[in-house]
């Protein structure tokens, strides 16, 4: 056990709310958990020496902040400062169908998602089980078909330690867009975690910004359970930090589901990024297309594991997972997993990782052009994962990520 | 504007190219038809610099400068264009992204101030609709999923902003349908100014219909074995090669 672990356990007593059962629930399992070592295989490749004494304040002084503005996004904004909701929920003007409520009053959809779709073996989802004492709670009625984005904005300040939840049910036949956008790059240690239920022929259309920098310390999780003819469409864009751990959980619990997740990671020198997902089958005739895609800067090192579990009864699967890596110095470091476990023989299944090269071919059309070598190399080491930002369906999200990213590559370019 | 002498160029052990020799004058367009495998995109791939292909001997100047001392990309800025036969498809670049930064490294070179992004805009619009190309295939990836006439089109948008002094296109008509052929050529001949010139590779006497050539040749293992006027493509189109291997060349 760790310092800053039996400190958590000791707060963890100070939280009594309605979700006070599941939350001491919760707290038993975290009691019985060992604190990750080098021989934990979920903490392989990830080390937790700078959480074990972490020791930051656990209340913070921030109010406000102004989330970041996206143009053309028109998001309804549900900003957090170090785990605190300070947007005012009560007198947002919602589309019909939207029901968006703080986690501290109890709600049958709170009730319904809360623990029970994020698995309960994430060392950092039971802390946040125990200590997350503010949320939001965001319910999509049956068949609305909510265009406008909702965003939900962490940011995390320097030197404090926050946690925070949100839970969200989309109704049966109901349409979604939300966005989950992390900031910090103080010394701070944030969790947030998220559970989506997503009912039968539903859509949800997610993006999970990760975008913490510097000394920040960002671990979550996004967990989403799918059930008949759901679709789910997820982006992931995530930086380094000092340390950036994220577990996305996709769990095909009804039949014909379909889920595309593409992760994007841009590290700059010496960050550390570790992406764990995994994806279940547990029902026939579901899809999932996952695709990963890395830059990896100078001394900075990234984790990738993507696990894929067909389960005997899941017949008619259709999985593929591809992770493609770019090193941009021999001193960046990539540890990747791909994981097929499959229990049907009636699937079609295709995984892969590789170490990207670059296409010479794509680079003699470039200099055809004019285009100068190191140019042209930038845009097409670039353009290996501007490729799925390309794919994002919100546009308006996209072309905002896009300079932002190319920035911060460019910077993380000169920096070799 | 161009002149080729004597020139042999082999791709990896194979001498492809066997004694070209071509002088072209500002602002005239020369075709280059010959059987298939005769070097003729080859020809495109040494003039632009391309890696693997390597020149044995013979020279190749570019308005009185030596293009064989130049990288790729300095070729380009010097002003010349290659068309491709198969255009590249780089799927994580968008069209506009690429064409922008194509266009001000040309200007660069040219001494001229960058486009702003409108002026850019302005300017990629009006090429667009020249070759017929919706808007929003600026927004896509380069070539990205772009159907075979699409592609050629494309190219033929990237020459007009370009602006070269030699542009060669290879093989700039196969695969179009008659509409795309009328586009691609009126795309061409919109850049005809009398000082721009032009070498056009292709099968068809039918696109020398619309873009009239001032010279033809005959490409055939690696040389050029005949010369001529308009006329010559005509025969070819009536006779095809067979009195090249009877040794008829004149
Ligand atoms: N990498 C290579 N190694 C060996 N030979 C090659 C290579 N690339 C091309 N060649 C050969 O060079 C010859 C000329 O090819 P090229 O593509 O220039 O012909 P072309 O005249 O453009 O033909 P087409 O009309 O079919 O386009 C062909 O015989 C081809 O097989
Ligand atoms: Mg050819």
């Amino acid at each position: 056990m760790s310092q800053w672990l039996a400190q958590v356990i000791e707060r963890a007593g100070n939280v009594d709310d309605w979700l006070a059962s599941a939350r001491s629930k919760a707290l038993a399992e975290l009691k019985q958990k060992e604190w990750p070592g080098r021989r934990t295989e979920a903490w392989r490749y990830t080390s937790l020496h700078k959480v074990a004494d972490l020791n930051l304040a656990t209340t913070s002084e921030a109010t406000t902040a102004e989330a970041p503005q996206v143009e053309g996004l028109n998001s309804i904004d549900l900003v957090f400062v170090d785990g605190h909701l300070v947007s005012d929920i009560a007198n947002l003007t919602l589309p019909e169908g939207v029901t968006i409520a703080s986690l501290d009053a109890k709600s049958d959809a709170a009730e319904s998602v809360f623990g029970q779709v994020k698995p309960q073996h994430h060392l950092f989802g039971l802390v946040n089980d125990v200590l997350a004492q503010h949320g939001v709670v965001i319910d999509i009625a049956p068949n609305a078909n909510v265009e406008q984005p909702i965003r939900i904005v962490n940011f995390a300040s320097d030197g404090v330690e926050s946690h925070q939840r949100s839970l969200v049910r989309v109704g049966e036949g109901a349409k979604a867009v939300i966005i989950e956008h992390g900031v910090g790059n103080g010394h701070s240690l944030n969790t947030a975690f998220a559970e989506y239920d997503i009912a039968d022929k539903a859509a949800l259309e997610h993006y999970r910004l990760a975008l913490h920098e510097g000394e920040a310390i960002h671990v979550g999780g996004s967990h989403f359970r799918l059930h008949n003819e759901s679709k789910l469409n997820s982006t992931l864009v995530g930086y380094g930090s000092q340390l950036t751990r994220l577990d996305v959980d996709i769990e095909h619990a009804g039949e014909h589901a379909f889920a595309k997740f593409n992760n994007i990671y841009l590290l700059a020198p010496k960050e550390h990024f570790d992406l764990h997902s995994t994806i279940e089958h547990a029902q026939p005739n579901g899809t999932t297309e996952e695709n990963a895609r890395g830059i990896i800067g100078d001394k900075a090192k990234a984790v990738f594991n993507g696990r894929i579990h067909i389960h005997r009864h899941a017949q008619k699967t259709l999985a593929e997972l591809n992770n493609r890596n770019l090193l941009l110095t021999r001193g960046a470091q990539i540890n990747t997993k791909p994981e097929l476990e499959i229990y049907a023989d009636d699937v079609q299944c295709a995984h892969g990782a590789t170490v990207a090269e670059i296409d010479e071919e794509a680079l003699y059309y470039m200099l055809t052009r004019g285009i100068d070598k190191q140019q042209a190399l930038v845009m097409l080491n670039f353009g290996f994962v501007q490729e799925l930002l390309f794919q994002m369906p919100n546009r308006a999200l996209a072309d905002w990520l896009q300079p932002i990213l190319k920035q911060r590559f460019e910077r993380m370019m000169e920096q070799q | 504007m161009l002149s080729i002498k004597d020139l042999h160029a082999r791709v990896e052990e194979t001498t492809i190219l066997k004694g070209l020799d071509l002088d072209i004058k500002p602002g005239e367009v020369h075709a280059i038809m010959g059987p298939n495998g005769a070097g003729k995109s080859t020809l495109g791939y040494v003039l632009s610099g391309r890696e693997g292909y390597e020149v044995e001997s013979g020279s190749v100047s570019l308005e009185d400068k030596d293009l064989l001392d130049m990288e790729v990309e300095e070729r380009a800025q010097a002003g010349l264009f290659l068309a491709f036969q198969y255009p590249v498809e780089i799927p994580g670049v968008s069209n506009m992204e690429f064409m922008k930064e194509s266009v001000n490294a040309m200007r660069e070179a040219r001494g001229e101030d960058a486009l702003s992004s409108a002026e850019f805009l302005k300017k990629a619009k009006e090429a667009c609709k020249q070759v017929e190309l919706p808007l929003d295939f600026l927004k896509r990836g380069v070539n990205e999923g772009f159907s075979g006439g699409e592609k050629k089109r494309n190219e033929i948008m990237q020459m007009i902003m370009l602006e070269p002094k030699l542009a060669i296109l290879d093989e700039s008509d196969s695969g179009l349908d008659v509409d795309a052929l009328q586009v691609v050529a009126k795309g061409v001949n919109s850049q005809r100014d009398g000082k721009r010139s032009f070498i056009v590779v292709t099968h068809y006497q039918r696109l020398l219909d619309y873009i009239e050539p001032d010279y033809v040749h005959i490409l055939s293992n690696g040389k050029i074995v005949k010369s001529g006027g308009p006329e010559l493509a005509k025969e070819v189109e009536k006779s095809g090669y067979a009195w090249l291997k009877e040794g008829e060349v004149a």
